[in-house]
């Protein structure tokens, strides 16, 4: 068996070696990551969105490349799946978005810091991360409705905001109804009624109000009326 | 206890029973609000609840740590601690840190970097509360009249981690480079020097509770710190899978963290067949539960279930699930938590002069918070496995899963209260211990430390 000095030598010689290998490697990363074309698009308004990130501790719930609480959804890829318009609108008032769900703190974030949070989030969704996070393999799909629906014109604000929850014509959110025949079941004024507050028409739904202008409601119930 | 100076072990671990127990309270509000009870939300929400748990873990066992170097360097290097007062002032200052930090996350003040959350100013004052504790501790080794392997383990291990906090305090603008170097604090500590400072408590309870050879266990205890080493240095690379480093993290992480495991089993079977070695019967039964217990413990905790998610191919989907949490909780538990009340519980009688050892309240809290530990594991394994499959395979919406998954956090909030009342049972017979008397000096004589022996 060995002897306490050949234990000792055992001890010393292979913390030496492996921490000689980390550090070569370590090293060896940082090369890689600065030679990466992420280096040459980490902005100012990208390293301020980190700032207010790390200032208000957002991994505290929520994950970023896979690191933090596990409370409140995985960040990486939330500028492909929401786009920057709904993260806007949510990071105004997170609570108003997902009425009577899990909250997340109102921040009081000015506009200049929605769009650094935003350059943040869409700068770490953009980093090559050996795939992660997995694609889902059982997927449900949403099967088209009407194939009618697809050929309309969809307004800015539609493709920007409500896409994340519905989908249409098979493209879109599962979280709300598939809205390919939403123009049978209600007409214009209920429409625009609904959208003005979800929460006055049927009270406890998890639509929320969001916030359009008068010009916006109308477009959205317009294009909405027509999908029959 | 043989040296006056053995003392203020007691305050540090007085202060760690309070750190404790304000853990567990931010425990169950955090169990509370996954259950859709967050009623605290506007006053403590989630990220300040978080925080203050992870920290305060993190303190009371570095409170732990360092109150086991003052009870067993004394003893180590046969002489008393150089300096009494300024063993105090650290712990005061230690103590003002820790609340300052933890009042100020419920104000949104941090720096919000996973377990790295103390904002910077109050990082330098922790840089130099750690060096006055080692500049203490390290001028009673010099001074000692014996320099053994126990103690310079322990010193060795309480150096690096002091110097792998540094990592965590340069400032990176990239996300990649700022995980990768809050991995050199984490992981480096938890599965690297950190269990030097485990080995070293746990082989001087060795010595003391089983009587085996110190020239047998210190061989050992350089085998396993040689294993934690060889294995953890680059099992770091499992924590670089997809940050955005080069794909080999992949090959290397993998490789080291299967080998991560035998370092624990290596621990545990190290412990148990000292026991079984053991020639004397010493009457701190409790004491030997809690060093077994914490081998045992932490190969399951720390070893296998760490193992269980660190293979590139399952860490794909495991990968910031609560899985993680499952890990962490029984890892922490068994290598850390578990090796500092075992040494609480060790040194209470000699510090007090009280034979509370043994008895059924001491027994009561080891059942009852190593069977929520295990329990609270299963809540969140059987959460986290449900979540991995709806979320990461079968793609539902993040906020939907955690509502199939909330039935399971009653589970854990009612295993979490079987810990709790162990804990409470724990800390319930450290405040009957009383507070230590100079009376209790040689102490070990009437412990049977070194007359009831067996063998000798």
């Amino acid at each position: 068996m060995l002897t306490k000095f050949q234990a000792k030598l055992f001890f010393l010689i292979g913390t030496f070696i492996f921490s000689a290998i980390f550090l070569f490697l370590t090293y060896d990363s940082l090369k890689y990551v600065y030679a990466n074309p992420s280096a040459k698009t980490l902005s100012d308004e990208v390293i301020r969105g980190k700032a207010i990130w790390e200032k208000n501790n957002c991994m505290g719930c929520h994950t970023i490349l896979g690191e933090g609480a596990y409370y409140a959804p995985e960040l990486t890829k939330v500028y492909e799946r929401r786009g920057p318009e709904w993260i806007r609108v949510f990071l105004k008032d997170p609570q108003a978005m997902y009425p009577g769900e899990r909250k997340m703190v109102k921040y009081d974030f000015t506009e200049a810091q929605i769009g650094d949070l935003i350059a943040f989030l869409k700068w770490n969704g953009e980093l090559d991360l050996k795939g992660f996070p997995p694609k889902p393999e059982f997927k449900p799909t949403t099967q088209t409705v009407s194939a009618n629906a697809v050929s309309i014109a969809q307004p800015e604000k539609f493709k920007q905001i409500c896409v994340a929850c519905h989908a249409v014509g098979g493209a879109g959110g599962n979280v709300g109804p598939a809205l390919d025949t939403v123009g049978k079941k209600f007409d214009l004024a209920y429409l625009e009624n609904w959208l003005r507050d979800p929460q006055k028409v049927k009270p406890g739904t998890a639509m929320p109000k969001l916030p359009l202008s008068d010009s916006e409601i109308k477009d959205l119930s317009t294009y909405l009326s027509q999908l029959k | 206890m043989k040296y006056k100076s053995q003392k203020i072990a007691y305050w540090f671990f007085a202060t760690c029973m309070l750190l404790l127990s304000l853990q567990l309270i931010y425990g169950f509000i955090m169990g509370f609000a996954r259950m859709g009870f967050d009623g605290l939300h506007d006053w403590i929400p989630f990220n300040a609840a978080r925080a203050t748990h992870t920290n305060l873990l993190v303190v009371w066992l570095l409170t732990g740590f360092m109150g086991a170097a003052h009870y067993i360097i004394p003893e180590e290097s046969e002489s008393e601690i150089y300096s009494v007062r300024l063993a105090y002032i650290q712990l005061i200052s230690l103590i003002v840190v820790g609340v300052v930090s933890i009042i100020g996350f419920h104000f949104n003040v941090w720096e919000g970097r996973k377990f790295l959350e103390i904002p910077r100013p109050l990082d330098y004052l922790v840089v130099v509360n750690v060096l006055l504790f080692l500049f203490n501790i390290g001028m009673t080794v010099w001074k000692g009249k014996r320099h053994t392997t126990t103690g310079m383990v322990l010193y060795f291990g309480l150096f690096s981690a002091a110097l792998l906090y540094l990592p965590g305090m340069i400032e990176f603008n990239s996300q990649t480079v700022d995980s990768y170097f809050r991995w050199w604090v984490v992981h480096l500590w938890v599965e690297g020097v950190w269990e030097l400072i485990m080995g070293g408590i746990l082989s001087f309870l060795l010595i003391k509770l089983t009587g085996v050879d110190r020239e047998v266990i210190e061989k050992w205890l350089y085998v396993i710190v040689g294993l934690t080493f060889l294995s953890g240095i680059l099992g770091t690379g499992h924590h670089y899978y997809y940050i955005g480093v080069p794909e080999y993290w992949k090959w290397v992480g993998g490789f080291f963290s299967m080998l991560e495991p035998l370092a624990f089993l290596a621990m545990a079977m190290f412990a148990v067949s000292m026991y079984r070695r053991s020639g004397r019967n010493h009457p701190n039964t409790i004491s030997l539960y809690w060093t077994i217990g914490s081998a045992i413990m932490s190969f399951v905790g720390a070893g296998f279930l760490g193992f269980a998610h660190t293979l590139p191919q399952v860490n794909l989907y495991t990968h910031g699930t609560l899985i993680t949490a499952m890990h962490g909780h029984l890892a922490f538990w068994g290598a850390y938590a578990m090796i500092v009340l075992a040494i609480v519980t060790y040194s209470m009688p000699l510090l007090t002069g009280r034979k509370l050892w043994n008895n059924s309240i001491g027994l009561f809290a080891f059942w009852a918070s190593n069977i929520g530990m295990l329990g609270m594991t299963g809540a969140f394994a059987v959460a986290g496995i449900a979540q991995v499959y709806l979320e990461r395979k079968f793609g539902l919406d993040f906020l939907t899963v955690q509502k199939e998954i909330q039935v399971h956090f009653l589970g854990l909030i009612l295993a979490a209260l079987v810990f709790t009342s162990g804990i409470f049972a724990f800390i319930w017979n450290f405040i009957k211990f009383g507070t230590p008397t100079d009376e209790a000096l040689g102490a070990e004589t009437s412990s049977g430390d070194i007359h009831l022996s067996g063998r000798s």
